[in-house]
């Protein structure tokens, strides 16, 4: 989607496990939900 | 989450707003209640935020933190940028935000919880910070001139939002030319079922 939008050099960092420990654990393992870093440009 | 051809989610757009704006409601007043994620410096510490510069800040600035990665993971904001946190919450990572860029930079978060704002306005007052200005507005409507913005930063905040489409289209417009989105968002390896996309009350359960 972000391309599509027109944002370029999308990079995205390795998967965090956010709720590992929380109550929204088994949800999260259930639809194999975890957080992520995001890096992308507007084009010049 | 099943989107349609627009990148839109068939879900009640303004009653999933009101739902999110409950919920974190709470987490700006209760920030030590129970939720289905981690807050506060626990959550910054697991989420490998700069642990010593998290131990400078009074709790207040962290104890709302209710973040999913870290928007700095990918790239360190640089001195005398121009920032726009999307869905500031309670502060936290606004005030990163304010210290990679120093006195030189400006920071601007946007939150649409009157609660959250009361709280991220009051710590940047508290800790003298001239250069964050917290705004009231939504993701999809950022209340930010065209091309402001060196940098757009956001942390769990576009999942809870039915019009992701929107929403990165308004941040494309606030950065400049060459500008930055660095952001920290969850997503799902696995198909959500349709039923559940349309109950409100999970997206935030």
């Amino acid at each position: 989607m972000l391309e599509d939008i027109g944002f370029v050099e999308v990079r995205i960092g390795p998967p965090i496990d956010t709720f590992a420990g929380a109550s929204g654990e088994k949800n999260a393992r259930r639809f194999e939900v975890y957080g992520y870093s995001i890096l992308a440009r507007k084009p010049e | 989450m099943s989107e349609d051809s627009t990148g839109e989610i068939a879900v009640d757009a303004a009653a999933l707003r009101e739902e999110v704006k409950s919920k974190y409601r709470e987490v700006a007043t209760d920030p030590h209640g129970t939720y289905h994620f981690h807050t506060g410096r626990y959550l910054a510490r697991r989420l490998g935020y700069d642990d010593e510069f998290v131990k400078s800040l009074p709790d207040v600035a962290v104890e709302s933190f209710a973040g999913v990665a870290s928007p700095f993971a990918l790239r360190t904001l640089a001195p005398g940028e121009r920032v726009v946190d999307v869905g500031s919450g309670a502060g936290f990572d606004s005030f990163v935000a304010a210290a990679q860029v120093g006195p030189g930079g400006k920071v601007v978060g946007v939150d649409m919880t009157e609660e959250m704002l009361a709280k991220s306005r009051s710590t940047a007052a508290a800790l003298q910070l001239d250069h964050v200005e917290f705004r009231e507005g939504i993701a999809e409507n950022l209340p930010v001139a065209d091309q402001w913005a060196d940098v757009v930063i956001s942390n769990g905040v576009v999942n809870l939002c039915a019009n992701k489409r929107t929403i990165f289209s308004e941040i494309l417009r606030v950065l400049r030319p060459g500008g930055h989105l660095q952001f920290a968002d969850i997503a799902n390896g696995k198909p959500v079922p349709e039923a559940a996309i349309q109950n409100i009350d999970l997206w935030t359960a």
